[in-house]
């Protein structure tokens, strides 16, 4: 493994973008260091990844053929990050991240060409384009005559599968809820996801909950669980339930911390390491020197001090709004957190926000993002403000991640195509 | 911004949950997100304490370096336990227990004199037993051994080599000064062979146990020693260099935080105070690191302590160490070793310590090599008691591809 005293490369943010920049850009022989305040939207996401969900954005039903789709986004919308990446790239960054999850034993399934409707923790379907196989029997667009039994733990809050079955019964599937305990449970002073999970690992708890759910399966020919069985074994977790079942079983993705998205996180950060990638958490970025257009120097915080990082590339991967990576003052000034670049946001304060919370036309500040040309460098007026700063993930302009549902497409097509933009490296390279 | 203010940040997204070593063996500990910033809200001013699960926080910081939001969880949480300390919610057994434990300045003074009856006492069996049942400190807890001769004793008699480079100050801390002076020879060795002339003042216990035990008067006492002994040093600009990760975070920004000592010279000491590793990888970036380092073959564990991560400086030690030819370092990713100070020598926290540590112990007996390396004491004594493999700090390498005599266990090996 080599050691990163001087890297050519610093992602800066670890969310999906950063990840993905940071595991590429390792693969390719470039002297990567990963610099994170904290771990981010890994940790919150479903564990699927979205591409498109809804164009145009609206009340209009889902995407059902995203390539098709993404080719009428991106010749409207010039400035998306879709049409700077191109679906060829779009689409070898799918398959690149699909391989890394399949050799690590976690395949996600999808391709451009079709949509998965999976049920989410209140049972409305969620279009999405790649999903982990756990989740791939959830899939209400193919399945939907099969009735399901959605299985929830009790004390687990924010998972009610009574409410999940009666959601999607309104939709017009067969379902029912149920509440399960096992003897393991009741021991347990707190009941979450993280516990959940670590319990799935083992093979007695794993018993009990065949014992609690067996009698309770009657009709139903496909079992829907809280997305907790395990961070390592997921499918010969799932296996050995359905096994047990005699029927599919599928995960229903829960709010944070999401088990499925933390195993995308370990599979990422393995990458990075295995690559040679060095990464630092809890370093927040304080400061950056500059010289005329290139940044020579970033500054994080730490103990007493502030610590320089110095590098030829930097990869802004801070996120958006949501993401911590642009940020408001109370006085209207919206601001990029790390270099303070030109963000593209309403300049008067009132504009940020419409009147009802639930408008729409999706309030204007969540637009906010950094404009950037065509290889991701941030641009001031129309020139780039610095040569050696590339822009990636959800701290771009152009796009609206959360109501397009585009959120992980934009930050893996984004995190992958950024190596395009930068210097080739002589360094030795073992993709 | 202040430890308090901090959790006005936190956005109960719980990636702080999903990280801690604590809660992913026990229930004992929910977790920081809930301990820490949750809690925290319902201890206002003549309040009833919340709850006593938060002394079950081990104080790792492995929370604060995941947190997306700089949220100050660790402190929070230490804040807490101090004030469960003032307000008397823990026994008098207990107090008496963990100030046992956490003085170790004056474990020190008093054991040292009496080194063999001392150790013979505290390695008895059934010492050990009597030391459980009537005060709570663990029975199979690795404590550590005095030595018989003290650190200082022996610089005193130390020929300094040439200097030219000029002058640091070496924090050589409690465990150095009492149980291994092999660590703090090798750190004079190894800055002599940097042409540093090392200066030792006198010195007193960084405060860190008293701190994690939230015994604040007497970490202040300490503190506020140190302090007025090193900042002469600081104004002239001298170094001040430690090779106890916890001693150093301390002095950085441990007690001036907690302790809310934000005067010129705690700020001072703390601008000027550098873990011995971070202090020569800066050497080595400016090209002024003295690498003609013989070759040591050897492949072994590096486990960065919790504590030097807290620094938020990367990892200084493996960087040096990469450096030494034949070395085959394999990186420890492990959340922490469990014991964190103090808390893995209490009776009722010992077997969590034990579990936290696990994946650390089975990685280290995995890659079977003869040694591990930690930076910190009560980490290496624990890896030691949970694998069976001895440990050194990275300077005794260091010193060892200097050229210098090896000692303790590296003098076991052909290296």
């Amino acid at each position: 493994m080599r050691m990163n005293t001087y890297p050519d490369v610093i992602v800066i943010g670890a969310g999906l973008s950063g990840l993905t920049a940071a595991w590429q850009l390792a693969a390719r022989g470039h002297r990567v260091r990963l610099i994170t305040k904290g771990w981010g939207a890994t940790h919150w996401h479903s564990g699927c990844i979205d591409v498109l969900g809804y164009f145009p954005i609206g009340n209009t039903p889902p995407v059902s053929l995203p390539r098709e789709t993404l080719a009428t986004l991106i010749a409207n919308m010039p400035e998306h990050p879709y049409a700077l990446v191109g679906i060829e790239r779009l689409e070898a960054a799918l398959d690149a991240f699909a391989t890394l999850c399949h050799d690590a034993g976690y395949p996600l399934h999808g391709s451009l060409d079709s949509q998965w409707l999976l049920p989410s923790a209140v049972g409305a379907f969620r279009p999405t384009c790649l999903a982990p196989e756990t989740m791939m029997a959830g899939d209400l667009s193919r399945h939907d005559r099969e009735p399901m039994l959605i299985v929830g733990f009790e004390r687990l809050n924010d998972f009610y599968p009574e409410l999940i079955a009666a959601n999607l019964i309104k939709q017009g599937h067969l379902a029912r809820g149920t509440l399960v305990e096992t003897p393991t449970l009741r021991r347990q002073k707190a009941i979450n996801t993280l516990v959940l999970a670590r319990l799935f690992e083992q093979a007695t708890f794993r018993a009990e909950f065949i014992a609690a759910v067996k009698p309770k399966l009657g009709k139903a020919e496909r079992v829907g669980i809280p997305a907790v069985l395990g961070f390592d074994n997921a499918l010969a977790i799932k296996a050995e339930l359905e096994k047990a079942f005699d029927r599919p079983i599928f995960e229903i993705p829960t709010v944070p911390p999401s088990v499925p998205g933390m195993r995308l996180h370990r599979i990422l950060t393995r990458a990075i390491e295995r690559a040679g990638g060095d990464i630092r958490t809890g370093m927040q970025v304080v400061a950056a020197d500059t010289k005329g257009d290139r940044v020579t120097t970033i500054w994080t915080e730490a103990a007493a001090r502030r610590v320089p990082h110095h590098a030829d590339t930097f990869v802004l991967a801070t996120g958006g709004i949501l993401g911590g990576g642009i940020t408001t003052t109370y006085t209207g000034e919206v601001r990029e957190v790390v270099f303070g670049l030109p963000v593209n946001a309403p300049t008067d304060r009132m504009a940020w926000l419409y009147r009802d919370v639930l408008d729409e036309r999706g309030h204007p500040i969540f637009r906010a993002g950094i404009r950037v040309n065509s290889s991701f460098r941030p641009l001031d007026g129309e020139t780039p403000r610095y040569t050696n700063v590339h822009v990636i993930g959800t701290t771009l302009d152009g796009c609206e991640p959360l109501r397009e549902r585009s959120f992980e497409g934009i930050a893996i097509a984004t995190g992958f195509a950024v190596q395009d933009a930068l210097p080739t490296t002589n360094h030795s390279t073992s993709a | 911004m202040f430890v308090e203010q901090t959790l006005d940040n936190c956005i109960k997204c719980n990636i702080c949950v999903t990280e801690c070593p604590v809660a992913a063996v026990t229930d004992k500990f929910p977790g920081p997100k809930y301990e820490g910033p949750q809690a925290a809200r319902f201890r206002q001013p003549n309040q009833p304490l919340t709850d006593w699960s938060v002394d079950y926080c081990s104080g790792c910081r492995v929370c604060n370096m995941v947190c997306p939001t700089g949220v100050r969880i660790a402190e929070i949480n230490a804040r807490a336990r101090a004030e469960m300390v003032r307000k008397g919610a823990f026994g008098w057994r207990t107090r008496l227990r963990n100030n046992l434990l956490a003085r170790s300045e004056l474990l020190g003074k008093v054991g040292h004199p009496i080194a063999p009856l001392a150790n013979a006492l505290l390695q008895n069996p059934l010492g050990r037993l009597a030391a459980e049942m009537t005060l709570g400190i663990a029975r199979h807890a690795p404590l550590p051994t005095f030595s018989r001769e003290r650190f200082t004793a022996w610089y005193r008699a130390h020929q300094p080599a040439n200097a030219p480079k000029g002058k640091v100050v070496y924090f050589h801390g409690c465990s150095t000064e009492y149980y291994e002076p092999r660590v703090g020879r090798a750190a004079v060795r190894v800055l002599e062979a940097n042409g540093f002339d090392v200066i030792i003042p006198p010195q007193h216990c960084c405060g860190l146990p008293l701190l994690s035990n939230g015994e604040f008067d007497a970490a202040r006492n300490y503190h506020r020693r140190n302090v007025n002994s090193l900042v002469e040093y600081a104004r002239q600009g001298i170094p001040i260099v430690g090779t106890s990760t916890s001693c150093t975070l301390t002095l950085k920004e441990e007690a001036p935080e907690l302790l809310d000592a934000f005067d010129e010279e705690s700020r001072l000491v703390a601008e000027r105070t550098f873990d011995l590793s971070e202090f020569l990888l800066n050497l080595h970036t400016r090209g002024e690191l003295n690498t003609e380092f013989r070759s040591i073959d050897l492949r072994a564990v590096y486990h960065p302590p919790c504590q030097y991560r807290a620094h938020r400086v990367g990892r200084p030690s493996l960087e040096l160490l990469r450096l030494i030819p034949g070395l085959d370092i394999v990186e420890s990713h492990a959340a922490c070793c469990g014991i964190a100070g103090t808390y893995g020598f209490k009776a009722e926290k010992y077997e969590i310590a034990m579990q936290v540590g696990q994946p650390l112990f089975d990685l280290v007996r995995a890659t079977g090599g003869p040694i591990a390396i930690c930076d910190s004491e009560t980490c290496r004594w624990q890896i030691t008691h949970g694998s069976g493999v001895p440990s050194v700090h990275p300077m005794e390498l260091l010193a060892l591809a200097y050229g210098y005599e090896p000692e303790g266990v590296l003098q076991q090996q052909t290296l």
